[in-house]
């Protein structure tokens, strides 16, 4: 079936004519990035968030009961609730300057990808439909989300979702990078620490204890021999180790952050169960407190492939000359996929991210194209081209 | 006293003034243009976030600036290619005013963009800053649009010095506190309410600033000071809070080749202003040890401290800005040459 996108203007057209914002764009994402935003600690972007939807005439422009940056544009109509939402912590290492350079091609930053280029966006979405004269049909909702990653677990987004007096209809997240990436699904996503504390460790070692190093690495040991499936999907990612402070002393504490991925729930409950029963049996064995601390959890769900939101966003992203890419990413489409809200996630740019020690950073030149995706998308939806499976 | 007077009253924080629509309004009703001049000396790491905040903020949003505009000293990395390709007018200083000589230097730029722009405002921003805000610009431009008896304001901030990548809460200033304040006190005492003499960021009207010479290096911050006071008293000046400026630390043995140039500058007005006397010349040389090896070693230093005359003196500017005024200037200064010390000129 063909999708038409009923546009005001063709979508092939909207990268030139936001030309004229393109360095209010890079002002926002330069000043954002260089605003540390550690998870709980979002403030000064809600506030720069909000300044931006109030300068740009969002009269009821304000903060939650939680926390989170809320702007709101009322449609001609009203008949659909769209949302768009980027989160504003990112994962920078405390203490690290926040320094931005703007060279000719690119914006290097900390924390510019994931997703300062993403609040950009959102916080000059009511200054670029005024540029382009667009006044949706739909009532439009704008949300910078706090607490969003790590043990924040989308905490800012459930809580607004969960507490926001209309019903949302259509959701679009807006992360920075890649260009073309297109989640529609979500998958099952736990993340969790394993704490290994040796027992009495302050006051000397328990019968038994071990370092803590090396009682880890026997728990390691015994989580790689957990079955996973090719199918469904499932897999188990060992990614963060901390342990001790100096070569002579061995460690009364070690941690392994884990992360454990499924396209099916159950997976993730087995791999959970087993990974504690692990710990119970360590603890005991060597005299140790092993324990698992799930702090992030998503569960497996999505929209079909074929509903028209994911259809038309493909029409979009090939006429903006974007090739869509389907992988999966954990965001916030995950919460609105779970109450039932169809929704994807668009990236705006490309980049790199997390990649310590090499500096994250975003492209310019893709930049309009990114941000004319999440134009085309909105116009789509509010056209009604995207209603219906 | 006199200067707490002037402090309380002459003392703005850039909030003042963060009604930029408003600001606007003040500007219009005027009809003054501002530009703003960034000179830059391979600063291709800072450049590009300058220009797009700028641009951005006070250019594409609200029309306060007219022009923005970077004055380059022959930076050999990609500033002038970046400032181009976020929409500011790059000038290469040595390529213009060529008929009088080319010198290097943070002054030779603001006394060329004084020829280049056409603001009736300058607006002065280093471009070493690494949390640049709008409040560079419309801190300093506030006083001066909104009160016609200013007609120069001064930076003045918390500083920061990015280092290793983390932040030291203090560290800046260490030339106004040991150089210039004490001789402020000693021979300008009004001019000691000026907190932040030598910081890089200022604005002024082009009505005073093509009346006074410029130093083309070290000393043209603290040359300007005194030369507006000694024209137009305390009440010309106004200085505005601008919370926090991250920039790079300079070593100590640098700051004492910065201090060497503004004491040369201090001591030719000392002597203008029949506040000292002194016969012929003050060296040029200025000399440092540095210990390498386990000796030693000297190192010496040639600072002048050229002075640029009054740009009203200048026959190009003149006929550039002042066509329908009769020439009468003096020759084109040869490159190389002193300055004079002459009381300055006034076009009526």
């Amino acid at each position: 079936m063909t999708v038409t996108v009923p546009l005001r203007r063709p979508v092939e057209e909207l990268p030139e004519a936001l030309k004229p914002l393109r360095e209010r764009i890079l002002s926002n994402l330069t000043m954002l990035a260089r605003l540390p935003a550690p998870t709980g600690r979002e403030q000064d972007r809600v506030q720069f968030m909000l300044d931006r939807f109030l300068e740009a005439g969002l009269t009821d422009a304000t903060t939650d009961e939680i926390g989170n940056a809320v702007g709101r544009i009322r449609g001609r109509r009203g008949s659909r609730t769209i949302l768009v939402v980027s989160h504003l912590d990112d994962i920078v290492r405390p203490g690290l300057d926040h320094e931005v350079m703007v060279r000719a091609d690119r914006v290097i930053g900390p924390g510019v990808s994931d997703n300062a280029m993403g609040a950009a966006v959102v916080a000059m979405l009511p200054s670029i439909l005024e540029h382009l004269n667009i006044e949706l049909n739909s009532h439009l909702v704008l949300l910078g989300s706090i607490q969003s990653l790590e043990r924040g677990n989308h905490r800012g987004i459930r809580f607004f979702l969960d507490q926001y007096p209309d019903d949302i209809h259509f959701g679009i997240c807006v992360e920075g990078i890649e260009l073309g990436r297109l989640d529609f699904f979500s998958i099952a996503t736990v993340r969790a620490d394993l704490v290994c504390q040796v027992r009495n460790g302050n006051q000397g070692r328990g019968y038994g204890s071990e370092s803590a190093v090396v009682v880890l690495n026997q728990i390691i040991n015994r989580i790689l021999g957990i079955p996973v499936p090719v199918r469904p999907y499932t897999v188990i990612r060992m990614g963060k180790l901390r342990a001790g402070v100096s070569y002579d002393t061995e460690p009364t504490r070690a941690l392994l952050g884990l992360e454990i991925v499924s396209h099916d729930d159950e997976q993730v409950d087995r791999i959970i169960r087993e990974i504690e029963a692990i710990c119970f049996e360590m603890s005991a064995r060597h005299a140790v407190e092993a324990k698992l601390d799930v702090f992030f959890r998503t569960r497996a769900g999505g929209i079909p492939f074929g509903h028209r939101l994911v259809s038309t966003s493909i029409e979009v992203m090939r006429k903006l000359g974007i090739e869509p890419d389907q992988k999966h990413s954990p965001s916030e489409v995950s919460e609105m996929i779970a109450r039932d809200i169809p929704a994807v996630t668009l990236g705006i740019t490309r980049g790199r991210k997390h990649q310590r020690p090499k500096p994250d950073y975003v492209l310019i030149e893709p930049i309009l194209r990114g941000v004319a995706q999440v134009v085309g998308v909105l116009l789509a939806i509010d056209s009604g081209a995207c209603d219906g499976i | 006293m006199a200067s707490e007077n002037w402090l309380q009253r002459r003392t703005f924080h850039h909030t003042n003034f963060w009604d930029i629509r408003w600001l606007l309004q003040h500007k219009e009703r005027q009809g003054l243009t501002i530009s703003l001049c960034l000179p830059t000396y391979n600063e291709e790491k800072t450049i590009g976030q300058e220009i797009v905040i700028f641009k951005a903020e006070l250019m594409d949003r609200f029309p306060l600036l007219d022009e923005i505009a970077v004055i380059d000293s022959g930076s050999t990395d990609k500033t002038c290619q970046i400032a181009a390709e976020f929409g500011a007018d790059v000038y290469i200083a040595s390529e213009h005013l060529t008929e009088y000589g080319n010198y290097r230097g943070k002054g030779e730029n603001l006394w060329k963009a004084l020829y280049l722009l056409r603001g009736d405002i300058i607006v002065y921003v280093d471009t070493d800053i690494a949390n640049i805000h709008p409040r560079f610009v419309y801190g300093l431009v506030g006083p001066l649009l909104v009160n016609p008896e200013v007609h120069y304001v001064k930076a003045f901030y918390d500083r920061p010095i990015a280092h290793s990548g983390q932040l030291r809460p203090t560290g800046g200033g260490r030339v106004t506190e040991i150089l210039i304040r004490p001789l402020f006190s000693l021979f300008y005492p009004e001019l000691t309410a000026i907190l932040q003499p030598l910081s890089g960021e200022y604005a002024g009207r082009r009505s005073i600033l093509e009346q006074i010479p410029f130093p083309v290096g070290y000393g043209v911050e603290t040359a300007m000071l005194i030369d507006i006071y000694q024209r137009l008293g305390m009440e010309a000046f106004a200085q505005t809070d601008l919370d926090r400026r991250v920039h790079r630390n300079q070593d100590t043995v640098a700051l004492g080749r910065m201090a060497f140039g503004v004491a040369r500058v201090f001591f030719s007005r000392l002597r203008r202003d029949g506040k000292i006397q002194y016969e012929g010349q003050l060296p040029t040389l200025m000399r440092q040890f540095e210990f390498a090896d386990g000796n030693y070693r000297l190192r010496e230093y040639t600072i002048e401290e050229i002075e640029r005359p009054p740009m009203i003196q200048v026959e190009a500017y003149r006929r550039k800005f002042y066509p329908e005024t009769e020439s009468s200037c003096a020759e084109p200064m040869p490159s190389g040459s002193v300055p004079s010390e002459q009381p300055n000129a006034e076009i009526v």
